[in-house]
């Protein structure tokens, strides 16, 4: 369905002809996206009708209220990295909020920042960090966006076992419906500032994002309140070293650790003893036993070689079942303490410390990673890309079940050469959410985009995964639903297995968005 | 290489956005956290290196045509590389690479721009892209008595480029540097009206052809001179030089230094001794050029295969450019060494440095986004507290110069050769 011109001339006077375009080389940029080939078997999804650049929610309310009036459905993005930013099918176009880019506010004293959609946590990380101040940055990394991972998707992440996740993080919402009315939530909604997202004024935090987001199905965020955290450290981290492998002195309030287990069910006993101590800045399984060499490596190649040599050997053992926990503490007694009480845990557990990064330098390299949240887009280095399955919240245990599923189901593909071989193991996630209240873990793979066999092989283990996420009650395999893999009615595979959430989403989706303006198809079609 | 030559490198761009950024690590506050000029300018993400890269998967596909706006978006780019330092922080592609075969795909299937046509045609009519009469080449050393190499021999040559050859408020820096090179007793020489451009341009706006012929010349003639070093004040060409020239396969018998590494040298050495104060706060702007667009060639010639699965590797290994081994220390040594002299650096620096503007065809075919990218600069410079600029590059300079005088601003500007001979 072409947009009609005089439709265009609509959206063209709202934001100006030089914030809207139908030239195919732009629409072409937005179909394009990661994982893209395993859906549709190219690099692309289906070009959207327009792309179209708002600069305020003046803006953006006018656009959404011409899609209604015209009967033209639309997609927001802040970053759009990810299947669920392109448009679902024809006739969508594409608002890209990058124009709405400035952090409003960083109140120090109440510790929350007021972001626009195009804000990326690198960003908001070191203004809040001038401040004595932190946030949650998502396992996507800190090239995400803070008011897309809190209003829309997901957003898990290692810091989250002093931080939450982006379900807990957002405080007062400006939300632009379906419909196009403006609707303020929390504090908000009564004038009474950003400071709480759940009231005085409406509280709507289930319905406007869940557990994982209606990723652009249920209208547009334009302003958000994240919560934000204490930062012991310095008000500037500085970076040392050369690309690849920047580094980041430690300070001598916080510790960087790597800590190992004999097997899955000490790993969690030790995750929940950390937790329980309350003692974790950061802590989770960032880096797997396939992903470990590339501490010492520059380039796939390189990676390739340790490997192959056998050197790495005992460091995948090592980092097999492990997590990386960093500590912060507002003073040397209380850094001493917890050191302690690690010591003891990793005594309790049968955990050790490995050699490799008892180094300093591997010990600061890390330290970086990990606060600043910079090197997960290293997952894509290995073969060009990757792709993650599992995923719900959940008990540690239950997390720990999900590995040892994913092991069996991932050794079948490594087998037939279609994905990295990467030992049969790479849970990701761990963290303890909340000092301990849940988990969460997800089985990544890594599979070469440009291989048509290779990316066939990453579809294929991901169904197998999600669906053995039903049979054997392990949760609502996120990544899956969020892939578009599954088809425009995921929801009602699962659905049935999980109260019966699908009904619900469904007549959520009815009531806020009656002329199905917003794009239902990595949400819930109606 | 050709542009299909990369196409895997399109596909395994994930449009994670990096290449907007700085190295995410880098990052110091909101207000200066872009790294990409173009992608500012031009906010859809065709602008980025990201959208270039799947601009040329979508070409080879044939999904789209070449129309105006896909030439601009080719062209409205410095090139100035920080999109692929920061890709590959994490990355093992080539983005700049291929956004280069994607230009001279263009020019080789005549989706040109008139302002560098005229670029072309004054390279080919009087060896240099700004317009200019060959006759004046090397009027900017008339009066400093200095040895021509095409009648005398010299131990290094002075390469002084085209922006410090014909533009006269650039002239000072390079006589500078001369006088600079010939106090520490250097045997220098300079190839006056003979000089020819280094053909850099040419290469970034896709015309290869250009580029081999100037090229060739130019190390044919050092050649056949003798001359041991080459020193260019101009890092464009000193880029040109380091990175672009090993690829046409001529063997140079001959160094090549940029003047900053080589005045650190003589500095090191005692040759030359700053002693007079030079009382100013200043802030150095790390040319693209000089910076992570000069390190060296590194050859590789081979296949990609795979192990391990999926793992891509190249067989044999390549060595990846990520911009760590340009010219960023000599500029800060000279600059130190000055008395009474103080450094304080912005926010960008070094290998994710945020652009002049001037590069890659963008000042002569798109003019005002030329000056705002400088602007954006001068704003970063200003938030130091500095007095001054300091640059060591004639394109920086000059574009600079352009966007103070736009802005009616005072902002000291200086070249570094200048302000070391203000020192000595």
């Amino acid at each position: 369905m072409a947009l009609p011109t005089n439709v265009y001339r609509v959206l063209e006077a709202i934001v100006g002809s030089e914030n809207i375009s139908q030239e195919p080389v732009i629409l072409d940029t937005y179909a394009f996206q990661w994982l893209a080939e395993t859906v549709t078997g190219g690099k692309f999804f289906t070009r959207p009708e327009a792309v179209i650049l708002p600069q305020d929610v003046e803006e953006v309310q006018a656009i959404v209220k011409a899609c209604n009036r015209y009967g033209v459905r639309f997609k927001a993005l802040s970053t759009g990295w990810g299947p669920w930013n392109a448009p679902g099918g024809e006739g969508v176009i594409q608002i890209d909020l990058r124009r709405m880019n400035r952090i409003l506010d960083i109140d120090e004293k109440n510790k929350y920042a007021v972001v626009e959609p195009y804000v990326i946590f690198a960003q908001l990380q070191v203004e809040a960090m001038t401040r004595g101040l932190n946030c949650h940055i998502i396992g996507a990394g800190a090239n995400a966006s803070p008011l897309a991972s809190c209003t829309s998707m997901s957003g898990m992440g290692l810091s989250g076992i002093s931080m939450g996740y982006s379900a807990r993080n957002p405080l007062a919402v400006e939300w632009v419906l379906p419909t196009g009315d403006i609707l303020r939530l929390g504090s908000l909604g009564s004038g009474a500032g950003w400071f709480c997202g759940d009231g005085p004024g409406p509280s709507l935090r289930g319905i406007m994002r869940g557990a994982h987001g209606a990723m652009g199905g249920l209208g547009i965020f334009t302003k958000c309140a994240v919560k934000l955290y204490p930062w012991p450290g310095p008000p500037l981290m500085q970076i040392e070293g050369v690309s690849p492998s920047y580094a980041a002195p430690i300070p001598d309030n916080f510790r960087c650790y790597v800590l190992s287990f004999p097997n899955w069910d000490s790993f969690a006993d030790a995750a929940y003893k950390i937790a329980e101590a309350e003692i974790g800045y950061v802590m989770g399984k960032q880096i797997g036993a396939a992903i470990a060499p590339m501490l010492m490596a520059t380039s796939a190649t390189e990676y390739a070689q340790i490997r192959q040599s056998g050197t790495a050997d005992e460091i995948m053992q090592e980092f097999r079942y492990s997590f990386q926990l960093i500590l912060a503490a507002h003073s040397l007694g209380e850094i001493e303490y917890q050191e302690r009480a690690v010591k003891e845990i990793l005594a309790e557990t049968g955990g050790w410390i490995p050699s490799l990064t008892q180094d300093p330098q591997v010990q600061k390299t890390l330290f970086r990673m990990l606060i600043k949240a910079d090197i997960n887009s290293t997952v894509f280095r290995l073969s060009g890309s990757f792709g993650t399955s599992f995923g719900a919240e959940t008990s540690c245990d239950a997390a720990v079940a999900h590995a040892k599923a994913g092991e069996q189901v991932k050794k079948k593909y490594i087998d037939r050469g279609l994905i990295v071989d990467d030992g049969a193991e790479w849970a990701w996630g761990a963290e303890m959410n909340e000092q301990g209240r849940y988990g969460h873990l997800e089985e990544l793979f890594m599979y070469d985009p440009a291989d048509s066999e290779s990316a066939k092989g990453a579809a294929e283990f991901l169904e197998e995964t999600s669906l053995m996420c039903k049979d054997r009650a392990l949760g609502l395999p996120i990544f899956e639903l969020v892939r578009g893999g599954l088809g425009p009615n995921a929801h009602d595979i699962y659905g049935p297995a999980c109260s019966n959430y699908h009904i619900w989403q469904r007549k959520i989706k009815k009531a806020f968005d009656p002329n199905t303006a917003s794009d239902p198809s990595f949400y819930i079609e109606p | 290489m050709a542009l299909q030559d990369y196409r895997n490198d399109m596909q395994r761009c994930s449009r994670c956005s990096c290449c907007k950024w700085p190295p995410l690590a880098q990052i110091k506050s909101w207000r200066f956290s872009h790294v990409c000029p173009s992608m500012v300018w031009g906010n859809f993400h065709a602008y980025s290196a990201s959208g270039r890269l799947i601009a040329g998967l979508a070409l080879l596909e044939g999904r789209i045509d070449y129309t105006d706006k896909f030439v601009e978006i080719v062209y409205q780019c410095q090139m100035d590389g920080a999109c692929d330092i920061s890709c590959k922080v994490n990355r093992d592609l080539e983005p700049l690479e291929a956004m280069l075969e994607l230009r001279a795909r263009c020019v080789d299937d005549g989706q040109i721009l008139p302002a560098h046509m005229l670029m072309i045609e004054s390279l080919r009519s009087d060896d240099n892209p700004l317009g200019e009469p060959k006759a004046e080449r090397g009027k900017w050393a008339e009066g400093l008595d200095v040895k021509d190499i095409a009648r005398e021999k010299a131990d290094v040559l002075y390469f002084a480029g085209c922006q410090h050859s014909f533009d006269r408020d650039l002239w000072g820096a390079a006589r500078a540097a001369v006088t600079l090179l010939r106090m520490a007793g250097v045997d220098v020489g300079i190839s006056g009206t003979q000089e020819a451009c280094c053909g850099g341009r040419a290469y970034e706006i896709g015309y290869r052809g250009e580029f081999t012929k100037y090229a060739e010349h130019n190390i044919e003639t050092w050649n056949a001179a003798g001359v041991r070093t080459v020193v260019t004040s101009c890092s464009d060409g000193y880029g040109t030089l380091k990175l672009h020239y090993p690829k046409v396969g001529k063997t140079m018998n001959f160094d090549v230094l940029h003047i900053t590494e080589y005045l650190d040298r003589l500095i090191t050495e005692g040759r030359l001794k700053p002693t007079k104060k030079v009382p100013l706060q200043v802030t150095y702007h790390d040319p693209c050029h000089l910076g992570r667009l000069s390190e060296p060639y590194i050859p590789w010639e081979g296949v990609e295969s795979k192990v391990l699965g999926q793992v891509v590797i190249q067989d044999p290994p390549k060595k990846f450019r990520r911009g760590t081994n340009g010219v960023y220390e000599p500029p800060r040594n000279v600059l130190k060494s000055i008395p009474g002299l103080e450094l304080v650096e912005m926010e960008r620096i070094k290998e994710y440095a945020w652009c002049c503007g001037a590069g890659g065809g963008v000042k002569e075919a798109y003019p005002d986004f030329a000056l705002w990218t400088a602007k954006e600069r001068l704003e970063e410079a200003k938030a130091t507290g500095a007095q001054a600029l300091v640059t060591a590059c004639p394109w920086c300079e000059r574009n600079f110069r352009d966007a103070l005088a736009q802005n009616g601003e005072k902002m000291k500007l200086y070249n570094i050769a200048e302000l070391l001979l203000e020192a000595l």
